[in-house]
């Protein structure tokens, strides 16, 4: 069966549109960028005819300790990362093969608690960290981002485990193996498309957060990099070549890692059998 | 405790009349190991601060780590109400106006990219995947930088230059975040813009696992394209529909930043949601009891929304 | 069965390499910054020596007098106590509110925090802050300081804070947009500013420099025309605020509008005012002395010299004469500090003439009297028209419910400036809410 020429174009046409449209801002910002002293915004008319240079890069590189940061950042979101997918996982893996009094129950308050905004949380979990006396470090922050996000994590993979196929076990059995070396063998390998997906959630969700780190962290050398980000922003003025300079290198990142995880990102294979149900 | 893992989920009668309760306790026992590490955490990050903020909806709460907050019943609810410029209200219809102007729109769209990338023609897939998803992986605070300064008043902002100075579609330059409706509109593109990624890849990777002879059967009996989007992608992505739907709806509900950073509820209050009211009331204006009176107020809205709901929310899977 | 196995591992081992480079590379980055010109933001980790005690200062200097802050005014300080440290944190200004209220809450505020005027009430209100006019030496101090900017630390018959700046707004005028309107020199009435932004309306161009329909861009306008918002006592808004030479400033303001002689910014246009008096396409409008310290820094990059291109002048007077704005932020101590009596010490000590003015260097205006006198014979350009503004310049309402009374304000005027209402029912409607506030 062959697709038209007109079709194709077409069908081409429309995706390279989309394409453009989720691009182009990030090209304005990288044109942005190009400038000095851009408290004052720079035209459309000068964007498009500005010169390429890397000054901003460079200054926005060497200041506020911003390597420090960027470095606080990998270290606070990869743990973070790791953390959340395990508890997540374990959480999800007692919801989605065993049966226990109250499950739907309990499972449904979980999910109602995503609805109700939680924007004041933070007096409460600030608290709560400071009487485990861990303000100021990062295992405080680990426990808020981690503990935080299992409900959503639980719900993300809960889906996944339960079309893992029950005769899958059976080898596991055999050996003797018990609860746990079926979520390890076969829970954890068989959902990689999942966990992969889910760890660019979390990585990117950790990576850019702001009011709790800055809320948590009081020490100005253990900051992560989205506070180095706002501090470009200040009282009088936005310095938006410099903010969006620091932007893109923080960007880096995340389309680095998701580009290594993206062979693995919800791929066919695992979702064949239950599409169909 | 080899006999339970053979038996976790297997409805195999009791052989003698073992207690309901005893049954019950021994599943939880086994289960507990697994799940007792993500209860605590959720119970003490989770849910005790959602039970202090119910709390502190019925006090009049000072900061002061040592304050008395005494009990002050419903007043802080009734002063949510009294406020004379309804701003309560306002969030609340601008909510509701989120979800019904970002949801559809959101959803057909990420199907829709998604069903033509997915198109077996399509080359480079990947590189679309991935220029779809940047936005996705950006900052919040960045984006929202970023298009208040392509939505920029004047000829100066990008949208402007385009749509007025470029084309001349529009009279003259919009100010954006001036009116009511042009707020309300550049906060639907933000969101949209920023979200849309989300769907196409989770459809793209559940389109792939669509059933190609299916298709091929479609074709035999002539179909034409949109016959087979309708007919066969739409019915199979059903149980996937559901789980991005109530993501995209939760997304919508809980529309923060797009907000706080846009518009910061202007002009003259018109476009706050409850999560930017919330955060104005508490950390602006020291306000915390009416601010968690309100969050209250639209927990208890949305799980009557829900409640029937939750059943088939619960129940979803995803693949 | 096998590959998926391996998948994990080679997933697992990733994850934990990247964890093991993140924490040795957090470490390099740790001991390399120190050789980092100096920006000396962890100076504080130095263990102290016998018992030296640390007192921690948060505050929102921009870089440049960051710099100065911590080259010169952390050594002067450490030098003339050496058992004190002052430990330094910059913080954001995104969301800062929220971090001074979660660190009172979970009592871990900083000992100091140099904070804008207007929380300071507000904070004192709950208890946050330390009666410093109970504290030794206060009577000397206040003795030192102006005392417009010392009132704003006012709440509850006691001081809860001492100014450490202060500052206000001046008329900026773009020089050769001054001479296309036919003028050699500013506007000194309402009057001349007005025909001025006429002359400019024919070329495409804007005169009335207000900047925002906020308290802080409104006031100077409001004010200079003879409006007020409360009686002297601020007990009282009610036949101050909706006076009838309130509503006749607003009135003016709205005809102005109306008139298209307002900067678009005012109602959230563009191009913003430093961009419009830039370009020239404003006129004037009115700023603090961030202003010339920002855009002299960045002279190079930009090619835009602030000192020639434009020129300064009080604000035009008019029915109220020549008002603007005090800002400007305190030194507050908090409640919980574990340090007060160092905290204190260091507060004082700041206020002295030495300190105060080295930030002087940086264009910030000492809020003490001799160092202030001191800072004319400095050679800083711009700084003269701003203390002389100051003579005559006024707070905003000092008192804790200022953040909401502003809210009001602001409502109030916007909806009569955007013709939603007339100008004395929005003035009544305010004041009936402010009232119900104060009480």
């Amino acid at each position: 069966m062959q697709t038209s020429l007109i079709n194709k174009i077409v069908v081409y046409a429309v995706i390279i549109t989309g394409a453009l449209l989720f691009v182009f801002p990030f090209i304005y910002m990288i044109l942005t960028t190009f400038f000095q002293g851009t408290n004052t915004l720079p035209k459309p008319e000068q964007v498009f005819s500005v010169k390429v240079n890397f000054a901003n890069y460079i200054t926005v590189w060497n200041k506020n300790n911003f390597v420090n940061y960027f470095m606080n950042s990998v270290i606070v979101t990869s743990v973070a990362m790791v953390g959340s997918l395990f508890l997540g996982a374990l959480t999800a893996y007692g919801f989605a093969r065993f049966t226990f009094p109250g499950k739907e129950l309990v499972f449904r308050i979980f999910l109602l608690t995503m609805f109700i905004p939680g924007v004041i949380n933070i007096i409460p979990q600030f608290v709560i960290i400071k009487d485990m006396g861990l303000v100021n470090t990062y295992s405080g922050l680990w426990l808020v981002y981690i503990a935080g996000g299992v409900i959503g994590n639980v719900f993300f993979l809960r889906g996944f485990f339960e079309s893992i196929p029950k005769e899958l076990e059976e080898s596991v059995l055999i050996d003797g193996g018990g609860n746990w070396r079926i979520f390890w063998n076969i829970y954890l390998p068989q959902s990689l498309p999942a966990l992969g997906t889910l760890a660019i959630f979390i990585f990117q969700g950790t990576w850019e957060e702001y009011f709790l780190a800055l809320t948590l962290i009081k020490s100005e050398a253990m900051r992560t990099l989205p506070i180095a980000i706002l501090m470009f922003n200040d009282k009088y003025s936005t310095n938006y070549g410099q903010v969006f300079a620091a932007s893109m290198i923080a960007l880096l990142p995340v389309i680095l890692l998701y580009i290594t995880f993206q062979k693995k990102f919800v791929q066919s294979g695992y979702n064949e059998g239950g599409v169909k149900g | 405790m080899p006999d339970s893992a053979l038996t976790p989920d297997t409805k195999q009668p009791p052989l003698m009349r073992k207690s309901k309760f005893k049954l019950g306790l021994k599943q939880w026992l086994t289960v507990l190991p697994f799940v007792a590490i993500g209860f605590i955490g959720i119970a003490v990050f989770v849910i005790y601060p959602m039970i202090r903020n119910i709390m502190i909806s019925f006090q009049d709460y000072s900061i002061m780590p040592n304050a008395a907050n005494p009990w002050v019943g419903f007043d802080n609810y009734t002063k949510v109400f009294q406020d004379p410029n309804d701003r309560f209200l306002i969030a609340l219809r601008n909510t509701f106006l989120n979800v019904a102007a970002t949801v559809p729109v959101n959803w057909f769209l990420a199907v829709f990219f998604a069903v033509l990338i997915n198109a077996r023609f399509v080359k480079f897939k990947i590189a679309f995947r991935t220029i779809y998803y940047l936005p996705i992986v950006t900052s919040w605070i960045i984006i929202a930088l970023l298009f208040k300064y392509l939505f920029a008043d004047g000829d100066g902002g990008f949208i402007n230059f385009i749509l007025h100075k470029q084309l001349g579609i529009i009279g003259e330059p919009i100010s954006w975040r001036n009116n009511y409706w042009s707020a309300m509109i550049m906060i639907w593109l933000f969101h949209i813009w920023k979200t849309v990624g989300w769907g196409v890849v989770i459809y793209l990777a559940a389109l792939q696992g669509i059933p190609k002879d299916l298709y091929e059967a479609a074709d035999i009996d002539g179909a034409n394209a949109g016959q087979k989007f309708w007919k066969i992608t739409i019915p199979l992505l059903k149980p996937i529909t559901l789980f991005i739907v109530i993501n995209l709806i939760n997304g919508a509900f809980g529309f923060f930043p797009q907000v706080y950073f846009i518009t910061q509820g202007g002009p003259m209050n018109q476009t706050h949601v409850i999560p930017s009211l919330i955060y104005i009331e508490a950390f602006q204006n020291l306000k915390f009891g009416p601010a968690s009176a309100m969050g209250v107020m639209m927990g208890v809205l949305v799980f009557i929304l829900t409640y029937t709901q939750m059943k088939k929310i619960g129940r979803q899977r995803m693949f | 069965m096998k590959k998926t196995r391996k998948a994990a591992i080679a997933l697992m081992a990733l994850v934990l390499v990247l964890v093991m480079a993140a924490c040795s590379g957090g470490n390099g980055g740790n001991n390399g910054s120190s050789g980092n010109g100096g920006s000396g933001t962890d100076g504080g980790t130095d263990k102290p020596a016998g018992k030296k005690v640390t007192i921690e200062y948060w505050h929102t200097y921009s870089d440049a007098e960051e710099m100065v802050l911590t080259d010169k005014i952390k050594p002067a300080f450490e030098e003339a106590y050496p058992n004190i440290e002052l430990k330094l944190t910059r913080m954001p200004y995104e969301g800062l509110k929220q971090q001074v209220i979660a660190g009172v809450a979970g009592d871990a505020a900083p000992d100091l925090m140099r904070m804008d005027i207007v929380w300071v009430p507000e904070f004192a209100a709950q208890n946050a802050l330390m009666e410093v006019s109970k504290l030794d030496g206060f009577e000397e101090l206040k003795g030192r300081v102006f005392e417009a900017p010392m009132a704003t630390n006012y709440f509850n018959s006691g001081y809860y804070g001492v100014p450490v700046n202060t500052n206000t707004k001046v008329a900026i005028y773009n020089k050769a947009t001054l001479a296309e309107a036919g003028l050699t020199e500013a506007p000194k009435t309402m009057d001349e500013l007005v025909a001025a932004a006429e002359t400019l309306k024919a070329k495409g161009k804007y005169g009335m420099g207000v900047s925002g329909i906020h308290a802080w861009g409104l006031a100077p306008w409001f004010w200079s025309l003879g409006g007020s918002i409360t009686n002297d006592d601020y007990t009282k808004a009610d036949g101050y605020l909706n006076s009838e030479a309130s509503v006749k400033a607003l009135q003016t303001i709205m005809d102005w509008n109306s008139k298209g002689l307002v900067l678009p910014v005012m109602l959230g246009g563009e191009p913003g005012t430093w961009d419009g008096i830039i370009s020239g396409e404003y006129l004037m409008s009115d700023d603090g002395p961030w202003f010339y310290s920002t855009k002299i820094a960045e002279k190079e990059a930009t090619g835009f010299d602030p000192l020639e291109e434009t020129v300064r002048a009080l604000m035009p007077a008019g029915d109220g004469g020549s008002r603007s704005v005090i800002g400007g932020e305190n030194l507050v101590m908090f409640a919980n500090s574990k340090h007060p009596e160092e905290a204190w010490t260091f507060a004082k000590w700041m206020l002295t003439e030495e300190p105060q003015k080295i930030m002087a260097e940086t264009g910030l205006i000492p809020s003490n009297k001799a160092a202030a006198d001191a800072m004319k014979s400095m050679d800083i350009p711009f700084v003269d028209t701003y203390v002389e503004q100051l003579e005559t310049a006024l707070p905003r309402t000092p008192i804790p419910q200022w953040g909401e009374v502003e809210a009001i304000f602001n409502l109030a005027f916007e909806k009569a400036i955007r013709g939603e209402s007339e100008p004395k029912a929005a003035l009544d409607e305010a004041v009936k809410q402010i009232e119900a506030i104060l009480k």
